[in-house]
């Protein structure tokens, strides 16, 4: 993985990068305008930093431009680079839906195949039980899982927990420097 | 490997010996069939197993001997009716559990000892190296025997399951070695194909052993692998000894806590930087102003400039204040200033190597001299 305060340096360029485009012509935005912006171009910054190299950076950009009024705004933001970035986005969109399918049959599946064990083991209902009931919550689990990250509802468990060790990374960088600009900015600004 | 297979191999081919382990298959037979709900599995396991290419063949094979290395802490109750309920396994396993991943071996190998007693003592010399020699060759099986406590953990009987799992696992590896027995030729190519790299894989109980569950098994591994190092990066969650007892769900529950709270925390500072901002900047272009003259174009009035000028001179009393206001000032820009890139991202890495504690005098002075 590549180091904490290099991944740091890199989202912080292209954060501000990418407010200082959104910003330049708008001059007058509200404060929830504003949130989203920061949060916008940060989710940006990021996930162009991943280049499209992690399915959630894919996700949080396809996310992004599907919007009509968040579309335009992302394209600023992301600057030059943006077409090329969506294009690759859309096109691994086309793919996460095929994977759908395959995974909505796989559920399918799966779950009969719980079912009818759960019924026939009731020669040793206690062992087998509690291995389903087991099962059954880490199912639980990495659904919720799924829906938190970005992109994840796709995906089958091991490039999830890929995706996660990836997003909780880059989750880290973000809340360390937003939040020591947010207290410099604050400090100064108190005074 | 080798030895131990030719141990194994030449225990197994002593006369009485091989009658037990064919009375110990006939028992296996029936209890896979009583207890598990793949029946065509078991009287043709066998032929599964030489249907599979070699390599499969002998990793079945192999999961079987590197077990047979391990301690056998118990002394081997004279159990041989495999049909008996296995809770009456548990008390003497929980005994001798030892933590963390011997513990599934050593029941492995006690399941091992209850089955055949005698077979096992040449080869139960505690080699605990060894077995962790053939644990680094056969890398997927002690992430797949953790995977039976992880994913089956949570419940006060989850040894039991454990054991379950293990002892039939165990039980379908030696009916099919029982069987290989009688082929020694067989196992003698599996030895050569044991040479070979591939991926070890064990079939699991009630699963059949076609590639498709065996990639499935691989999977699993992965996925388990993967486990571990996100346990690693969730904060609490990194002891070893929890990794026994939480299994998967309760690290599944770590993990799905901290990314909310960290998605959480991202929107509420997003929220702080939006409403701090409006003073912001203002503050640049005072900032700016004085510094350099090409700034003074500034779209917003200067308000607030006497509050910040006074901070700038300072260089040792208020530190803090100054590095932050270096901070403040590459944020600034940001809000209604066109500026070049490069010297905001030298600025960022100023900023940056702040954060890493440098003096605050050097930024003060890189941050005039970038402007």
């Amino acid at each position: 993985m590549r180091s904490p305060s290099s991944l740091k340096q890199e989202f912080l360029k292209r954060w501000m990068r990418g407010l200082q485009r959104c910003t330049s012509s708008k001059k007058d935005m509200n404060v929830l305008e504003r949130k989203k912006v920061i949060k916008l171009s940060a989710d940006l910054a990021i996930a162009s930093a991943r280049n499209g190299t992690t399915s959630w950076s894919r996700a949080l950009i396809a996310n992004a431009s599907r919007d009509n009024d968040n579309r335009i705004l992302a394209e600023r933001i992301l600057g030059p680079e943006s077409d090329i970035l969506i294009k690759r986005v859309s096109t691994s969109v086309g793919t996460v839906s095929c994977n759908r399918k395959i995974r909505s049959k796989k559920i399918l599946k799966r779950s009969c195949n719980s079912v009818r064990r759960v019924r026939k083991g009731t020669h040793l209902p206690q062992k087998v039980l509690a291995k389903s009931i087991a099962k059954r919550l880490v199912q639980k689990r990495t659904q919720i899982l799924k829906r938190l990250v970005p992109g994840g509802e796709f995906m089958d468990e091991l490039s999830l927990i890929e995706e996660t060790l990836d997003y909780i990374a880059y989750l880290r960088a973000q809340v360390d420097v937003m939040r020591c600009i947010a207290s410099a900015t604050e400090l100064i600004n108190h005074d | 490997m080798e030895p131990n297979l030719g141990t194994i191999v030449r225990s197994i081919s002593i006369g009485p010996n091989r009658e037990e382990t064919g009375l110990e298959s006939l028992q296996f037979r029936e209890e896979i069939h009583r207890l598990m709900t793949v029946p065509p599995e078991n009287g043709s396991s066998f032929t599964e197993l030489l249907q599979l290419p070699e390599t499969q063949a002998m990793e079945l094979l192999h999961s079987a001997h590197s077990d047979e290395v391990v301690p056998v802490p118990l002394s081997g109750e004279p159990l041989h009716g495999i049909n008996d309920d296995h809770k009456s396994y548990l008390p003497s396993f929980n005994g001798n559990l030892t933590f963390p991943s011997n513990k599934v071996l050593i029941e492995r190998a006690a399941k091992f000892s209850v089955f055949a007693s005698g077979e096992h003592s040449p080869e139960t010399s505690s080699v605990p190296s060894d077995s962790s020699a053939n644990l680094e060759k056969v890398k997927s099986e002690p992430a797949e025997t953790d995977s039976n406590p992880n994913s089956s953990q949570l419940l006060v009987s989850d040894p039991a399951v454990n054991i379950k799992n293990q002892r039939s696992e165990k039980r379908k590896e030696r009916e099919k070695k029982g069987k290989g027995c009688t082929k020694k030729s067989k196992i003698e190519i599996s030895q050569d194909a044991e040479k070979l790299p591939y991926v070890h894989v064990r079939a699991r109980r009630g699963q059949a052993t076609d590639s498709h569950s065996l990639a499935e098994r691989a999977r699993r591994e992965k996925i388990n692998a993967r486990m571990k190092l996100l346990q690693e990066l969730v904060p609490g969650c990194s002891k070893t000894f929890a990794m026994q007892i939480s299994g998967t769900a309760l690290v599944l529950d770590e993990i799905i806590n901290h990314v909310q709270s960290l998605q959480r925390q991202v929107e509420l500072l997003s929220m702080r930087l939006a409403t701090v901002n409006p003073r912001v900047d203002f503050n640049l272009d005072s900032l700016f102003a004085p510094e350099s003259g090409s700034l003074a174009d500034s779209n917003f009035h200067s308000m607030v400039s006497p509050l910040l000028w006074p901070e700038i001179p300072f260089n040792g009393n208020r530190q803090q204040h100054q590095q932050q206001w270096n901070f403040d000032a590459l944020h600034r820009p940001l809000w209604g200033r066109e500026e070049d890139n490069h010297t905001f991202i030298t600025m960022e890495n100023s900023l940056l190597n702040y954060e890493s504690a440098n003096s605050a005098s050097l930024h003060s002075n890189q941050l005039k001299m970038e402007l």
